[in-house]
């Protein structure tokens, strides 16, 4: 019970996060609704996967994936193009600490000079976030290759 | 066959091409900003459509007659902020004049309609200042975390609008942000401890800068075979991360931030 609560708790935490970032973006306001609901749905698959103890990389996979497909749907139905609903919605899942690491890890490395121990940090961290980052753009990416055509306006 | 006059198909093209050039302006992926043209294109009985696409110009050219007569307009894209509402309203026009074709008039008229919509800018602020606060505490900082990650990206977006406004390029305004931001974050932790998790701030406080648009809409086009387009918009994405980590790195060189 109380997994769960925090689990929605952090989701919907996760949501409003998402409908500041529309709200920079000049997402028009009826469609703000549906940015926080895609970003709730992403996040909670997200934290779900998560402690079902599958690595970061996978969760957040599946995670950009739902959040793709209901985008995909979303936008066809009322002709919002489709970055509007993922961009905010997948920020929460952005792999920020790992970049700031890379980065705090780099600079050490500068004013100390190298060792065993930064230079794993650095190499670990920055593989972290390549992989994070490609497997967002990967699940957000593979709905489109369903639902395009050529023969068809995309909305 | 219909037959359409030269300076009527003059015309027509200039306005499908003021609609894609908005389109492309505020960030719209490649296959929407060609669709656009190319439904144009159809509503006024044109043969075809065909556009070139690049990440600072178009080049567009209509054919009327059997493909006999033909115009082309090339056409400078300028660096705007994204806006999807405009993006939306375009798209809208172009569904309803799709639904209900009218003359070249019409549809001039139509474009010089659209205003572009932004929320206010005090919203903006506290808004993004707010999601700011929630990044931390999903990150895992405590509640003094929150409290001045919310103050100081909302100080953080203040600062990108002023810039903004006094048109610097996207370069500067993505250099100068995170530089104050951590600067300022840094030194208010020195002054006043509010928080146990002082690193969460810095890395939450920044969020805001992420270049999420240009990153997906390249992906987006890289699927959808616009090459071009898709290494433009990665390289601007990257060249705005660089840009972002400089000003990161140049605010933590100065405080040398290995006391706390």
């Amino acid at each position: 019970m109380n997994l769960l609560s925090t689990l929605l708790l952090d989701s919907i935490i996760a949501g409003v996060a998402s409908t500041g970032f529309a709200v920079l973006f000049n997402v028009p306001a009826k469609t703000l609704p549906f940015c926080a609901f895609t970003s709730f749905l992403g996040y909670i698959t997200h934290l779900v996967l998560l402690h079902l103890n599958l690595s970061p990389v996978v969760a957040t996979f599946f995670a950009s994936l739902i959040i793709g497909i209901v985008a995909t749907i979303w936008s066809t139905k009322y002709s919002v193009p489709r970055p509007a609903y993922t961009v905010a919605s997948i920020l929460p899942m952005f792999p920020g600490k790992y970049a700031y690491l890379t980065i705090m890890a780099l600079l050490e490395m500068s004013s100390k000079g190298i060792s065993h121990e930064l230079t794993t940090s650095f190499i670990q961290n920055s593989l972290t976030v390549v992989s994070i980052v490609g497997a967002i753009s990967l699940g957000l990416v593979l709905p489109s290759l369903y639902f395009i055509r050529h023969d068809r306006p995309v909305i | 066959m219909n037959i359409m006059i030269y300076d009527e198909q003059v015309r027509a093209t200039n306005a499908i091409c003021d609609a894609t050039l908005l389109m492309l302006e505020y960030g719209a992926e490649s296959i929407l900003v060609e669709q656009t043209s190319q439904r144009l294109g159809k509503a006024l009985r044109i043969d075809s459509v065909e556009l070139a696409l690049l990440s600072s110009a178009i080049v567009i050219t209509t054919f009327t007659n059997s493909q006999t007569q033909t115009v082309s307009i090339s056409r400078r894209a300028r660096d705007k902020p994204i806006n999807m509402s405009m993006i939306c309203d375009i798209q809208n026009l172009v569904k309803t004049f799709e639904n209900s074709p009218s003359t070249v008039d019409i549809l001039v008229e139509r474009i010089k309609k659209i205003q572009v919509k932004t929320y206010n800018r005090w919203l903006v602020i506290f808004m993004v200042g707010v999601s700011c606060g929630c990044f931390s505490h999903l990150h895992g900082g405590d509640f003094g975390a929150c409290l001045v990650t919310f103050s100081v990206a909302a100080f953080g977006v203040f600062v990108r609008q002023e810039l903004s406004r006094k048109r610097f390029s996207a370069f500067t305004i993505f250099s100068l942000t995170p530089f104050l931001v951590t600067l300022i974050a840094a030194t208010s932790q020195q002054i006043l401890p509010l928080s146990s998790t002082p690193d969460i701030i810095l890395v939450s406080a920044v969020l805001f800068l992420v270049p999420g648009f240009p990153f997906v809409n390249s992906f987006l086009d890289a699927i959808e075979g616009y090459m071009l387009m898709a290494w433009g918009r990665l390289l601007h994405a990257s060249l705005l991360v660089i840009a972002t980590s400089v000003g990161i790195v140049l605010a933590l060189n100065i405080l040398d931030l290995k006391a706390w």
